[in-house]
């Protein structure tokens, strides 16, 4: 049978943790097996890479161990196991004591309660009469029926004279006092109206008297006003008009001193032209 | 072997300058664990001082000193897996993420591997550091525990199955997987050996 190496075998021989016959015969495969013998390549490549990551430098610290710790008897885990169980029963048992806890198992029914079960109440059988028949039931409402309509029609002609004299009683009171009130409201009104036109006529005086002494005073106020700003504006159409007359005679004035002037001038002028030797008019 | 067995006796009978010792052989190896299983600091700082703190006290319950490793890396894997279950639970964002003051306090140059390469060249090798660390952090967490402790852990298949109490089958599956997980993802962001002409 031919040998074929394992990836076992391949990694001892990779790690050199063959020997012997074993080596030999790996060997041989690898000789023969070019598939195998590039694996192996590949691997012992990996390697090489692999053996660029080097060691860290450490320095190692002190250790401070400090005393070991005891270990008591109770600290064991397999009686600390024991002990919680036994402690878990131990209060299961306290709560069942304290609340009274029964269980119990009676034929196909297991029952747990709190406290002494409860003895089922009998239920006292029911006392069976004699039958009666179907006619005798049907009389036996027939008749009631009978009776209470019986009763009912009393009843209810009783009520309903009652309630027709109430109502007549009722009505002739109330027409009564309708008709008191009536006369009542009616007397009042014609008092009232009275009293509200005199009102009306004395408010209707007060307000013409006033409106008549306010009207005469502003008209008064008006009036004097009017009189007051007319005589204002007559002085002052007086004093316009003299201002006027005022600067005409001294237009006047001017245009006379102006004439004499030229008058001079002109006599002056016309002397100057005729001489002095020749006096004519002081002659004749 | 990191330490001697008469060192692990010392710390097992109480000798707290033996654990002491312990302690500063181991830190690095279970922080740097931490942080490639989270890539975050302050986990890996967490998951640290928890198994540490852990092995102080439960060191007298280890029944044979040679089996010292698998036994503090069970511890580291159950505090990680413990995290990572709460993480889950918060879905809280770490500070680191936002500020790594890791990275800025103590930069990748200052790694003593890369320490006289040329700024630009620590920059590159940096950079595909992270890509590499982030890559790894998309594989699932059983196989990323794997990868992580094979990878840079150097476990053996039998240490790894008895940390993580699988067998050796299982383990190995899971680091062939898990690696075949990886290369599909540095594929997608094309990386291989030919895109990083450094660093290899």
């Amino acid at each position: 049978m031919a040998y074929k190496a394992t990836e076992q075998d391949l990694m001892a021989y990779l790690y050199g943790e063959l020997e012997g016959a074993e080596k030999e015969a790996i060997e041989k495969y690898l000789e023969e097996n070019e598939e195998a013998r590039t694996s192996l390549e590949k691997l012992k490549s990996l390697r090489l890479l692999m053996s660029n990551v080097k060691d860290k430098e450490v320095i190692a610290p002190p250790l401070f161990l400090g005393d070991a710790p005891k270990v008591r008897l109770l600290d064991t885990p397999y009686i600390r196991t024991v002990l919680s169980i036994a402690a878990s029963l131990l209060i299961v048992m306290l709560v069942g004591k304290l609340v009274d806890i029964r269980a119990g198992w009676s034929g196909n029914e297991l029952s747990i309660s709190f406290g002494a079960p409860q003895m089922p109440i009998e239920v006292a059988p029911a006392v069976t009469t004699p039958s009666i028949t179907q006619s005798n039931v049907q009389q036996m409402i027939n008749e009631a029926l009978a009776q209470n309509n019986a009763t009912m029609q009393v009843n209810w002609e009783a009520t309903q004279k009652k309630l027709d004299a109430s109502i007549n009683r009722n009505l002739d009171l109330n027409s009564a006092k309708i008709d008191q009130l009536l006369k009542e409201s009616s007397a009042a009104s014609q008092d009232q109206i009275r009293e509200f036109v005199a009102g009306i006529q004395a408010e209707n005086l007060k307000v013409v008297k006033s409106y008549f002494q306010m009207n005469s005073t502003e008209q008064k106020k008006y009036v004097e006003g009017l009189l007051v700003d007319f005589s204002k504006y007559l002085q002052q159409q007086r004093n316009d008009d003299l201002q006027v007359v005022q600067t005409q005679l001294k237009s006047l004035q001017q245009n006379t001193d102006l004439f004499k002037q030229e008058t001079e001038q002109i006599l002056t002028s016309i002397i100057s032209t005729v001489g002095p030797g020749k006096p004519t008019g002081t002659r004749n | 072997m990191m330490h001697s067995d008469n060192l692990i006796a010392q710390a097992k009978a109480g000798d707290q300058n033996a654990q002491g010792k312990v302690v500063q052989l181991w830190y690095k190896r279970i922080y740097n664990f931490g942080y490639k299983f989270f890539q975050d600091h302050d986990m890996a700082m967490e998951v640290s001082q928890k198994t540490f703190i852990s092995m102080c006290r439960n060191l007298t319950s280890l029944q044979e000193n040679t089996r010292f490793k698998s036994w503090l890396y069970k511890i580291a894997v159950n505090y990680c897996r413990e995290e990572a279950r709460k993480r889950k639970v918060n879905r809280s964002l770490s500070f680191d993420v936002v500020w790594n003051r890791e990275a800025e306090e103590s930069p990748g140059w200052e790694s003593s591997s890369s320490r006289f390469d040329s700024p630009e060249r620590q920059y590159q090798h940096q950079e595909l550091a992270d890509v590499l660390q982030a890559a790894l952090m998309e594989v699932n967490d059983e196989q990323r525990e794997v990868v992580i402790m094979k990878e840079y852990e150097g476990l053996k298949f039998r240490e790894i199955a008895e940390i993580l109490n699988i067998s050796e089958n299982t383990a190995k599956s899971r680091m062939y997987y898990g690696l075949e997980a990886l290369r599909k993802v540095l594929e997608k962001k094309n990386i291989n050996k030919e895109t990083i002409g450094y660093g290899l």
